[in-house]
């Protein structure tokens, strides 16, 4: 499976050129880890300062993600990648988009969490619990089998996917419920049904990076395994 | 550009497979220059109309073993060498095959084009001539049908009997493809056809390549990468005399199996 | 950076300090002078022999020098022209056998076999025979052939021309083959040509140019080559009647006239002289056209 070249390129800045697109990868991820846990803060806490801080720092993302699509394209233009390398650079501009996407919905959290906060809490905000805690972890350990080009790790984040949406589609039943009993607090319930809709998309990103962390690390498609073949 | 770009992505199924149809089968073959063993016991299959590029560094034993098919590597003194290979399942080392014959059924196409210094009439005609054929009719239907299938004949229509030593250096080593297949050979072998052209002239070669692999089987050597990921369908990676590897173009260039490939190919050798 | 450091507040392509830079253009002019002169210098002879010829061998150019037979001694009057028809049969008798032999050896030392220990040996040989005196090939000759037929006679003076040309004509022929590129004999073999038809269809024609200019060479030396004719082909004062006789020619007629006290004949020898350049040079200029290539 792990079979990395070892000798670094004889074009030594070709190497530096994907040291440089890999580390601004692994910078986006932290920076989106770090938001989507200030938003879950926010939440949590029903501190607007952390949604805020969240809100406020999607910016630095997005020139991130368009700073690795620059890399990326140039890598491949100055030195026509093959092989790992065009696997690497091309699993690499995706998992940027991914990892935008990821921030965008520590965004959209954050915005609900604000409107949440506006009114006392709902009990049934700790239903959210167990969504919160597996969505950062999925999101954590796609980030982790990227810097550590480990495919095994990404593989088994597939089958945690259907357990977040399992989770999501057990909660909106249940909030769906509680809206028709408590009508009055019907916009937070709504606030809550999206805010477990963003976590399930989280995990949904999560698999997608590891898609292709397993494309770049072994050249296997493991998307749509219906599909193929 | 070309037909291997236009095909469908998902078309995987119509790749090739090795072995698939063993037009020039290569079997344990190994070569010596004097004691110098320069290929090391070499087995490969080849199949008829596709193109097939040897790629490797310098002195891996590509154009030793591509000089073999058309016994060209016996022209150096000292030379001998051990295993068969076989085109058509005749062995070129059967004593009944005649060498001559041999090397009218695999065109060549050499790095540096070297034309004869003759009109470019002449240059085709030459391989019919030295077969004896010298009538005219035939000798101008074979010119226009090379020159044709070596996208010349639009160039130079007007000044066939012109010193073929006039022509720039991509029309040069078109006019070596017409020569080659004057012959109506089943095989081009080409040992780095590209190496001495300009990129255009090299867009013109490779296009040339594909086209032509509707009616030969070819060979080519390169340097060039990229040139072997754009033309052929298969590619072999030769090293210190191995052949390391062998499989589907695409297959080498996105995801090779051998180390030794993803490094040389990755451009992490040495 | 050190070096662009130090000599930043210099002109950037002032000398480097070794030396002052007015000595070394100096030097640098003093010996192109000297190369220049010495050139100079050694046109002086080929210069004094050309006009020398030119200046003695005119007043008596004729028409006649061509057509009538040399004057009795002390006699005026009359011509060379069975010296120029003498040395034109010997030159031709000894291309005759030497041109198709040293071509031969050339191809086969070079396309056949260029490593064998015969190669080695011809080689060796050819080098050897281009030192050796012209005046031992007349001895061999006047051996081989006059003493064999007891005559002196213009196949004698042939045979030894073409032995003493025979490895120029072998070696230039060789350096002639030489010269063309592998890639043409790896285009041949490559569409299914014989080792014969590449040698005659593409080597050889490729190589005739530098080939002839060899064979030139030869025919100049050849023809002004005294000593080997005057042991074999002796000298006529009559017209040439066949090759098994003695035959006249220009450069025995020259080294018998100029000795004589007749100063007419002594004349005569510089005219012959005169012609005897002007053929060579003729001959030279004729093949550099016939056998110009074709496609370049």
């Amino acid at each position: 499976m792990h079979k990395e070249p070892s000798k670094v390129h004889t074009i030594s800045i070709f190497t530096t050129a994907l040291d440089q697109l890999r580390s601004s990868v692994l910078k986006m991820s932290s920076l989106a880890q770090l938001n989507l846990k200030n938003s879950i803060k926010g939440l949590l806490e029903r501190d607007d300062d952390w949604c805020n801080n969240s809100i406020a720092d999607d910016e630095e993302i997005d020139l991130l993600e368009m700073q690795i699509d620059h890399e990326g394209i140039e890598v491949m233009s100055r030195f026509q990648p093959v092989a790992s390398d065009l696997r690497e650079v091309i699993s690499s501009i995706k998992i940027g988009a991914n990892i935008e996407r990821v921030a965008d919905q520590a965004v959209n959290i954050a915005r609900r969490a604000r409107k949440l906060n506006e009114h006392p809490q709902l009990p049934e905000l700790h239903l959210l619990d167990r969504p919160i805690r597996l969505a950062l972890t999925m999101f954590d350990d796609a980030v982790r089998s990227f810097a550590e080009r480990n495919a095994t790790l990404a593989v088994e984040l597939k089958s945690r996917d259907k357990e977040l949406d399992q989770l999501n589609r057990e909660l909106t039943d249940v909030l769906i419920n509680r809206m028709q009993d408590d009508s009055a607090n019907l916009p937070s319930y709504l606030n809550l049904i999206f805010i477990s809709r963003c976590l399930e998309r989280i995990g949904d990103h999560a698999c997608n990076i590891a898609e292709d962390i397993v494309f770049a690390v072994s050249a296997q498609d493991i998307r749509h395994p219906s599909k193929q073949q | 550009m070309t037909t291997e770009a236009s095909q469908h992505p998902l078309e995987l199924t119509n790749d090739f497979a090795p072995g698939e149809s063993n037009f020039i089968k290569v079997d344990n073959f190994k070569f010596f220059y004097g004691k110098k063993e320069a290929l090391h016991g070499i087995n490969l299959e080849i199949p008829s109309r596709k193109v097939t590029a040897f790629i490797g560094p310098s002195g891996c034993g590509k154009s030793t073993l591509l000089r073999n098919f058309n016994r060209m590597n016996e022209l150096i003194p000292g030379v001998h060498h051990e295993g068969d290979i076989t085109i058509h399942g005749t062995s070129i080392y059967d004593p009944s095959v005649e060498i001559i014959a041999l090397r009218r059924r695999i065109g060549m196409v050499f790095q540096k084009s070297n034309p004869f210094p003759m009109s470019i009439f002449e240059n085709i005609v030459y391989p019919l001539r030295i077969a004896g054929q010298n009538t005219r009719s035939v000798l101008e239907e074979t010119v226009e049908r090379c020159l044709r299938s070596a996208a010349l004949w639009d160039e130079v229509k007007d000044r066939l009997h012109d010193s073929a030593l006039g022509l720039s250096g991509g029309q040069m080593q078109r006019l070596c493809i017409a020569r080659a297949v004057a012959s109506r050979p089943e095989i081009l072998l080409m040992d780095e056809p590209c190496s001495a052209l300009d990129p255009i002239a090299t867009a013109k070669v490779e296009e040339l390549i594909i086209e032509l692999k509707k009616d030969f089987t070819i060979v080519i050597v390169t340097h060039n990468m990229q040139q072997a990921s754009r033309v052929s369908e298969l590619t072999a990676f030769f090293y210190l005399g191995n052949l390391v590897e062998f499989d589907n173009t695409r297959k080498i260039f996105t995801n090779p199996s051998m180390k030794q490939t993803e490094e040389y190919i990755t451009g992490r050798f040495g | 950076m050190t070096s662009t450091a130090t000599h930043s507040d210099k002109n950037f392509f002032s000398a480097d300090g070794k030396g002052t830079s007015v000595f070394r253009l100096f030097r640098n002019r003093f010996l192109t002078g000297l190369c220049v002169a010495l050139s100079l210098l050694t046109l002086v002879p080929l210069f004094s022999i050309v006009i020398l010829v030119i200046q003695n061998g005119c007043p008596l150019l004729s028409a006649n020098l061509f057509t009538q037979l040399p004057p009795a001694p002390g006699m005026d009057g009359g011509g060379f022209g069975n010296a120029i028809l003498g040395t034109l049969v010997m030159v031709g008798i000894s291309l005759v056998f030497s041109v198709p032999l040293g071509i031969l050896a050339a191809i086969f030392v070079n396309e056949y076999a260029p490593v064998s220990w015969l190669a080695s040996a011809v080689r060796f040989v050819a080098k050897l025979l281009t030192g050796i005196p012209s005046i031992i090939c007349g001895v061999f000759a006047f051996a081989a052939v006059v003493m064999t037929t007891h005559k002196f006679s213009a196949l004698a003076g042939g045979i030894a021309l073409a032995i003493l040309i025979l490895p120029t004509i072998l070696l230039t022929a060789e350096q002639a083959l030489l010269g063309v590129p592998y890639a043409f004999r790896e285009a041949s073999f490559g569409v299914g040509a014989t080792p014969f038809q590449t040698i005659w269809r593409i080597v050889l024609p490729e190589a005739m140019p530098a080939i002839m200019t060899g064979v030139m060479l030869a025919v100049a030396r050849a023809a002004g080559e005294t000593a080997p004719v005057l042991f074999t082909a002796l000298f006529s004062q009559n017209w040439i009647k066949g090759i098994m006789e003695p035959t006249a020619s220009l450069s025995v007629l020259i080294y018998n006239f100029a000795s004589l006290p007749y100063a007419y004949h002594i004349k005569l020898a510089w005219s012959a002289s005169l012609v005897l350049v002007a053929l060579v040079t003729l001959s030279n200029i004729l093949a550099q056209v016939i056998f110009a290539p074709k496609h370049r």
